[in-house]
């Protein structure tokens, strides 16, 4: 536990805000009212029977943040599975397969790692129709090139450490020097990419949802709440308040988290870049 | 004697320009392929995605037959590599057809309206990222650990993480609705009250916030490292004033992965764009394009996919062209 001393205040206000936000996300949409039906008038202010007010047309604030929030942390997560299955698979072959798989398999992913992530988002979405699939398939497709160039990069300093070597030398196949050897030695880094790669998926629906093209009504998200807080914002600035204030305050806590965890399992990267 | 060991002067000017543009021909192929494969991969999702256009432009009440008719009309019965094909020798000519919802209007007359509003957005943008991202980042970068710096690098921490459909919101909140500074969202040329740069104002900003705040840190890391340099002592001691060695001297070497960070940051501009016109209702090429998505307009959304795409590999292109130009280094290792 010494490790954990050098970790920013910051790391700790981040970590007690998600476990927050997760009991938030399971029981808060159900708590006191439903999220997608219409209990009283539109564009109510704060009281002790809805705690952040009403929408536009009646519908409770609180319980659709907290729909809006197990939605996003579903996307995100999900999401950051799908890439980093494909990230791992993709940059542990560019390393290990011959070099008529790995080249093409290389300039592919810098292809894709160069092209505007969004843009590509919204030309899935796009063709797709809009809903909560298509959103995850497009931000898959988005996010995996950039786990697999840090797979590829991490592979292939690790693929030459001496005990690699030496369990080579005694016979090891491949698939066991990978997964025995490489893998367990990935987990820390990309436990940290993926709060960070969170954040951004979770923005990136986000504005999906924002544009109309992402999470459908009625089932609620930050995104579409922005979107309907940002028509509104002159007779009722608090609908746009809300979902703002919980969409920032999430994306500082996971690129907190995410700094912090990467200041444990990496000591010495442990820089502003 | 080796190629590699010819020196400059034995290569004739023919053979100077030869290896000058072929690097350049090769990106130009590279982009070409590029987007030939975003067209692909559009073409065939959609492909497999249920309905299409002769679904759409035949109506919710039509019938089964009626779709048929609609779809033999259209040509979109015959096999999907030969329509993909055509479409490919049509978009070479810039012949995108017609959308088939709405009035069925011409796309290259949407796209030509739409167009040019996203690019003035865009340029200037990009423009004053630049311009306030290398200033700030220089600064930083001379004034190290100073308070100057920190307080820099704290502003370009928030802009990177304030998503622009957050910020412009709260803009216009303020300036337009609290203060009545400046107009709540966009009006064509002819419903103008005011002048057009208070028109521009709010989405410029927002949009080229994040672009600004990744330059700044991109111009104070390549700036720090710069003026470690030798040559920079060398200058100290010659006695050469401050602000020509940072103005001169540094400021061509530092210059270089801040160009090359301008062309990418281009690709954000796009997506940035359809926020900020979204948010602003402004008619530009990320408003019609969300519009074609929610309206499945396939040959629309094909259309500005390429478009937004064709952009983006461009302008990359265009700062390759001009990096060689600024950095003899580069220039030679092209030779």
């Amino acid at each position: 536990m010494k490790k954990l001393k050098g970790v920013s205040p910051l790391f700790w206000f981040g970590a007690g805000y998600l476990v927050l936000l997760v009991v938030f996300a399971i029981f808060g949409p159900t708590m006191r009212h439903p999220f997608d039906e219409q209990v009283s008038k539109p564009f109510l202010t704060p009281s002790s029977e809805f705690w952040l007010g009403t929408d536009e047309i009646g519908r409770d604030i609180f319980a659709r943040l907290a729909y809006g929030a197990r939605i996003s942390l579903v996307i995100g997560i999900v999401v950051q599975m799908i890439a980093v299955t494909i990230g791992i698979i993709v940059g542990i072959t560019s390393v290990y397969a011959n070099k008529w798989i790995s080249i093409p398999v290389q300039r592919f992913t810098d292809g894709m790692f160069a092209f505007p992530d969004l843009l590509l988002a919204i030309m899935i979405v796009g063709v797709f129709q809009m809903g909560v699939g298509p959103v995850v398939i497009g931000l898959s497709v988005t996010a995996w090139p950039a786990i697999a160039r840090l797979v590829k990069n991490q592979v292939a300093t690790l693929k030459d450490r001496e005990y690699v070597v030496a369990a080579k030398a005694m016979g090891a196949n491949t698939p066991y020097l990978v997964l025995k050897h490489i893998l367990p030695h990935l987990w820390g880094v990309l436990l940290a990419v993926m709060m960070v790669d969170v954040a951004a998926t979770i923005l990136a629906e986000s504005t999906l949802s924002f544009l109309g093209i992402g999470v459908q009504p009625p089932e609620p998200s930050w995104g579409q709440m922005i979107q309907v807080g940002n028509l509104n914002k002159n007779s009722y600035p608090l609908l746009l308040l809300w979902p703002c204030l919980m969409l920032s305050l999430t994306i500082f806590a996971l690129n907190f988290v995410g700094d912090g965890l990467r200041a444990i399992v990496d000591p010495k990267k442990n820089q502003a870049i | 004697m080796t190629e590699g060991a010819k020196t400059n002067s034995q290569i004739t000017a023919g053979g100077r320009f030869f290896r000058f543009v072929r690097p350049l021909v090769l990106r130009l192929l590279y982009g070409l392929v590029s987007l030939i494969f975003i067209s692909f991969i559009t073409f065939v999702a959609d492909e497999v995605a249920p309905g299409d256009a002769a679904t759409v432009r035949a109506g919710e009440k039509a019938t089964v037959a009626q779709i048929e008719l609609m779809r033999h009309e259209m040509g979109l019965d015959r096999p999907w590599p030969i329509r993909y094909v055509e479409f490919l020798g049509n978009a070479a000519k810039f012949d995108f057809g017609n959308s088939v919802v709405g009035t069925q209007q011409p796309i290259n007359k949407q796209l030509g309206q739409a167009l040019p509003i996203t690019m003035k957005i865009a340029l200037l943008a990009i423009l004053l990222a630049a311009i306030v991202g290398i200033f700030l980042g220089t600064v930083s970068a001379v004034y190290e650990n100073k308070l100057a710096d920190r307080g820099i690098l704290s502003l370009s921490t928030l802009g990177v993480t304030i998503p622009n459909y957050v910020l412009l919101p709260i803009l216009v909140y303020i300036f337009a609705l609290q203060l009545n500074q400046l107009p709540t969202s966009w009006a064509p040329d002819g419903q103008r009250i005011a002048p057009d740069i208070y028109y521009l104002l709010i989405p410029v900003v927002v949009l080229a916030l994040r672009p600004m705040a990744t330059l700044t840190r991109l111009m104070r890391a390549s700036m720090v490292d710069t003026l470690k340099q030798e040559f920079v002592r060398l200058s100290v001691a010659k006695g050469v004033p401050r602000w020509r060695l940072y103005s001169v001297h540094c400021f061509r070497n530092a210059i270089i992965p801040v160009l090359t960070a301008i062309g990418t940051s281009f690709g954000y501009l796009l997506t940035g764009s359809f926020v900020v016109e979204s948010a602003y209702l402004i008619p530009g090429i990320g408003k019609v394009a969300i519009e074609a998505i929610t309206q499945r307009d396939t040959p629309m959304i094909l259309a500005s996919t390429l478009v937004t795409g064709a952009l983006f590999v461009i302008v990359n292109l265009l700062v390759d062209l001009v990096l060689p130009l600024i950095d003899p280094r580069i220039r030679e290792s092209q030779v």
